[in-house]
């Protein structure tokens, strides 16, 4: 094979795949480079040089970080040069570092100070005049510049992964600092992943700062409860005070190859606290008894969720869950057609991609993790992303390389114009073919507003394109024609090498779907909500008949967007009831909740493993070995497409239900961090449709319900839709994220 | 490492010698003919004597507790205190959480946070002196010196929590003005002669 590179690493036989360097193949084979600037999922920053190797036949040193190996080549990393070499770096990089390691947040797990401490650097023989630098506070994130060793890992990180590109390095020689790019104040997602990747405590959490230390802090890993990415995080707990009960007091992410939004980051402190109320919890036990229905919400367990159903088996109740119902329809319609119950496409499949559709979703709010995938892969791959949706997102702005504006409501058109496009070429059944013939393209081109031209830039694009990924959002699920989009898009998969990402809404979306048999929604009287609304409350919000604890207060599994069945673990404990002692108390005997993780439904793809087999963590190489992937199963094969409807019309003042970045639902706006911007955002435009100005306060009315709102006009947005945030008041997931609203300001 | 000493269990050949002690009486004239050696022979008034006349020369050695107390040793492990600059008169914990960590009986607690002026600032501070052993590892450990030992070994009190108060244990600001705050001499204290062996930084400018 001529893709694989043999050569020498200290006479020790190497191999390399092409596109490695030659540190990545030294750390496969578990040979030490020591590295100061380096990080795994970005391209190489090359500012330290502490990766310096010799090759033989070569003169000086070479940077192994960024160097792919030749074959044959003999490589040295440890010679008496390199060694002085290295510790010269160590030793200018320590000159007028501030001693103050004693109060420094980054103390214990410094890098510097490792590296200090392994190159033996005892005493500062180099010197240069100090200079006055200023500490920056930039909201969540705080900048010390006399810390920083110009790594420059948060400026690779922010641009390449996250896309926020809000950071640079001001160059100057000794007096180099990082500030924020193109503006005064940092202005960015607030993701924090810069945070994470700083190797010293020049980037640290404002709220972290000074309150705790790295050795006082256990670490729980967990995942991330806000977003159907489920990101792999560690709670770090401590004591709250001196005679406090435990209590979180920062997130950390493996940043060496996973990131994590600033939601996951910063908003960690959502947990329930409660003591054992037994007077509630009889008064629950007989609600759930005497109820017609429960209704819950996704933010729920894979095993509490089949606690539910077997409530349901055992007393006849009906499960209410839209979110899930209709992400359950909308994959077993997908499923009619492609004959598989998951869907094909990942998250890490996203990343090693070159083509990306991404269509029905506001992406970079509904779930960061696959913005960061996204934007990973523009930079690695130089992917084309082409944005369909009817809002531009700026945030997309620097990773799409082609926004493909559609009207409100057109989806069914969006799909089949790009189903028509894509298996243009294909071989393809005759039913599919006589489908795709008998579309009226005009039609759909003028209802949709995608035009043939758009369509036929996007082949353009993809033609050298071949690994391409589709991602579908969740304005579809609850989309009139959902099912047959579903089945416009299982035909796409079959038929392309397009694989297909289906995002859900919520944490567990995906695992309640396989795990319940859900009832629709009725609006019938004596119902039992669980994180829900009801006529019997129990909640792990606020004001509930029966506290519950919150999902970093349980043991469980959930199902996240890449079909993973991924570990949650107790960060915090909770005193009060579970819904497993409901469940002892009416019968339903085991005695822990997670007795159920291996009994989940073989049938929907779980394996039988118990929830203390489950592993938790990556390996050093970046292997994911969180949990384990849904096996495939197959399905039968008996859906047919029908054809399109005709393309609705949204006129007027439409309002897409859309949360703000870093907010997610009513358990992030629970956390103290965490921004809470509650208030209609719309264009200038917007304004003047619905006649109301910057800063007025106004009454929504949807078909369903009235809110109150205060309107801020944003210039970053265009056109009359407005975005209504959903995460103070909950997101009413039968509903069409788009919705004709009437405007009254309030005076 | 040689053995015979130990093993040698002759002791008689390592300078021991037997006491000549007479031999006790066993019958009972014996035992008569003591008792009235013993009690007429007036050894009760050599001692009496003593008495008297140490009592007369008016040197006594009995210290007068608790009018008078003893100095005790520099190294001497009381309940801790916490020392303030020389400099300032601020107090010198930095927060840094050292002695916490290192306390084997878990008995320190401390919460940190950022003060008005961004310095680390310690909250909360607390010693469980129920559970303290008074080993020394956390004034050892003490980056600052700012964690020391006293003298204060009179720990009656009602309650324990008396002198564990962060306000307590700190040099009182009128003595620091006084300049009356002691150094502590244990381990962890900066031995005479440390400012010769710190390694100064170069300053080319």
């Amino acid at each position: 094979m001529s893709k694989i590179i043999n050569f020498k690493i200290n006479d020790k036989d190497v191999t390399a795949s092409k596109g490695e360097t030659i540190l990545q193949a030294a750390r496969k084979h578990d040979i030490y480079i020591p590295t100061m600037c380096y990080i795994s999922k970005t391209s190489a920053c090359a500012s330290c040089r502490i990766c310096s190797v010799e090759v033989e036949g070569v003169e000086g040193f070479i940077l192994s970080c960024n160097t792919p190996p030749t074959e044959g080549i003999e490589v040295k990393t440890n010679s008496t040069e390199l060694e002085v070499e290295r510790t010269n770096i160590m030793k200018l990089y320590d000159v007028n570092h501030p001693l103050e390691c004693g109060v420094c947040d980054k103390s214990g797990e410094c890098d510097l100070q490792n590296m200090t401490l392994e190159f033996n650097v005892s005493q500062q023989e180099f010197s240069a005049r100090d200079q006055l630098r200023k500490t920056e506070d930039w909201g969540l994130i705080n900048y010390d510049p006399a810390l920083c060793i110009m790594c420059e890992k948060c400026v690779h990180v922010c641009n390449e992964v996250i896309g926020d590109d809000a950071i640079e390095v001001k160059f100057g020689g000794y007096s180099s600092v990082i500030i924020p790019k193109n503006a005064e104040t940092l202005d960015c997602t607030f993701c924090g992943e810069c945070i994470a990747v700083c190797p010293v405590g020049a980037l640290v959490s404002s709220d972290f700062k000074y309150r705790a230390n790295a050795w006082e802090l256990s670490r729980v890993p967990s995942t991330c409860a806000h977003c159907s990415a489920g990101c792999a995080l560690e709670y770090e707990t401590r004591h709250a005070g001196a005679n406090g009960d435990d209590s979180i007091y920062r997130v950390k992410n493996n940043f060496e190859f996973n990131s994590l939004c600033g939601a996951g980051r910063f908003g960690f402190d959502f947990e329930n606290r409660a003591d054992k109320d037994e007077h509630a919890f009889t008064k629950a036990v007989d609600a759930i008894k005497n109820t017609n229905a429960i209704r819950f919400s996704s933010m729920i367990t894979n095993e509490e969720a089949h606690i539910l159903q077997l409530l349901k088996e055992k007393l006849g109740v009906k499960l209410f869950n839209e979110d899930a119902r209709l992400y359950a329809e909308f994959m077993s319609t997908y499923s009619s057609v492609s004959g598989k119950l998951h869907h094909s496409a990942s998250m890490d499949a996203i990343k090693q991609a070159d083509a990306i559709i991404v269509i029905g979703t506001r992406i970079t709010t509904d779930n960061p993790m696959i913005r960061y995938a996204i934007r990973t892969a523009s930079q690695h791959n130089g992917a084309k992303v082409v944005y369909a949706h009817p809002l531009e997102d700026v945030l997309m702005k620097n990773t799409a390389t082609q926004f493909m504006k559609y009207e409100v409501g057109t989806e069914e058109g969006v799909m089949a114009l790009l189903a028509n496009e894509l298996l243009k070429n294909s071989d393809v059944d005759e039913q599919t073919r006589t489908f795709l013939n008998d579309l009226d393209l005009g039609y759909l081109e003028a209802e949709s507003n995608v035009g043939d031209d758009e369509l036929k830039l996007m082949t353009k694009s993809f033609q050298r394109a071949n690994k391409h990924v589709l991602v579908i959002g969740s304005d579809i699920f609850a989309h009139m024609r959902a099912k047959n989009i579903a089945k416009l898009a299982a035909l796409i998969e079959k038929y392309t090498d397009f694989s297909l990402l289906i995002v859900p809404a919520e944490i567990n979306t995906a695992g309640v779907a396989l795990t319940c048999k859900l009832d629709i929604d009725e609006n019938i009287s004596n119902v039992v909500a669980y994180n829900a609304e009801g006529d019997f409350i129990m909640s792990s919000l606020k004001d509930a008949d029966l506290a519950m604890p919150a999902l970093n207060q349980v043991e469980g599994t959930v199902v996240n967007v890449d079909n993973q069945v991924l570990p949650l673990n107790v960060a915090l404990s909770f005193d009060g009831y579970i819904l497993n002692d409901i469940a002892n108390a009416l019968g339903i005997k085991k005695e822990n909740t997670i007795d159920y993780t291996k009994e989940l439904d073989n049938a929907k793809g779980f394996k039988s493993i118990a929830f203390d087999d489950l592993e938790n963590f990556l390996i050093p190489y970046g292997e994911d070995k969180r949990g384990y992937i849904l096996d495939e199963v197959t399905c039968n094969m008996d859906g047919t497409i029908e054809e399109i409807e005709d393309l609705p019309e949204f006129n007027g003042t439409v309002v897409y239900q859309c949360n703000p970045v870093l907010q997610f639902n009513e358990f992030t706006n629970k956390t103290h961090q965490l921004e809470k911007d509650t208030s209609l955002r719309g264009s200038a435009q917007f304004a003047a449709a619905a006649r109301i100005a910057d800063g007025d306060v106004i009454e929504i009315s949807f078909a369903s319900k009235t809110i109150q709102r205060v309107f801020k006009q944003d210039d970053e947005l265009k056109g009359t839709i407005a975005l209504n945030p959903t995460f103070d008041l909950g997101q009413d997931f039968s509903r069409y994220r788009f919705e004709k609203s009437k405007i009254v300001r309030v005076v | 490492m040689k053995m015979e000493q130990f093993n040698d269990r002759n002791v008689a050949d390592n300078g021991y010698f037997l006491v000549d002690i007479e031999d006790y009486p066993t019958d009972g004239w014996g035992k008569f003919k003591r008792v009235v050696k013993r009690s007429f022979r007036g050894e009760l008034f050599v001692g009496l004597w003593v008495v008297l006349r140490e009592m007369i020369k008016f040197d006594i050695h009995t210290v007068q507790y608790p009018e008078e107390k003893l100095p005790i040793g520099p190294r001497y492990r009381a309940v801790h205190e916490m020392k303030r600059l020389w400099e300032s008169d601020t107090e010198r914990c930095i927060g840094c959480g050292l002695c916490e960590k290192i306390c084997i009986s878990d008995c320190i607690r401390m919460d940190t946070k950022i003060d008005e002026n961004s310095r680390k600032e310690v909250s909360e501070y607390t010693i469980n002196l129920g559970r303290c052993i008074f080993c020394g590892y956390c004034a050892e450990v003490c980056p600052e010196l700012a964690i020391t030992h006293g003298g204060e070994y009179e720990n009656a009190s009602q309650q324990r929590e008396h002198f564990v108060d962060y306000e307590y244990m700190l040099t009182p600001i009128d003595k620091m003005k006084a300049g009356t705050q002691m150094e502590f001499e244990g381990f962890g204290a900066i031995t005479p002669h440390e400012d010769e062996r710190v390694k100064k930084t170069p300053l080319a400018y």
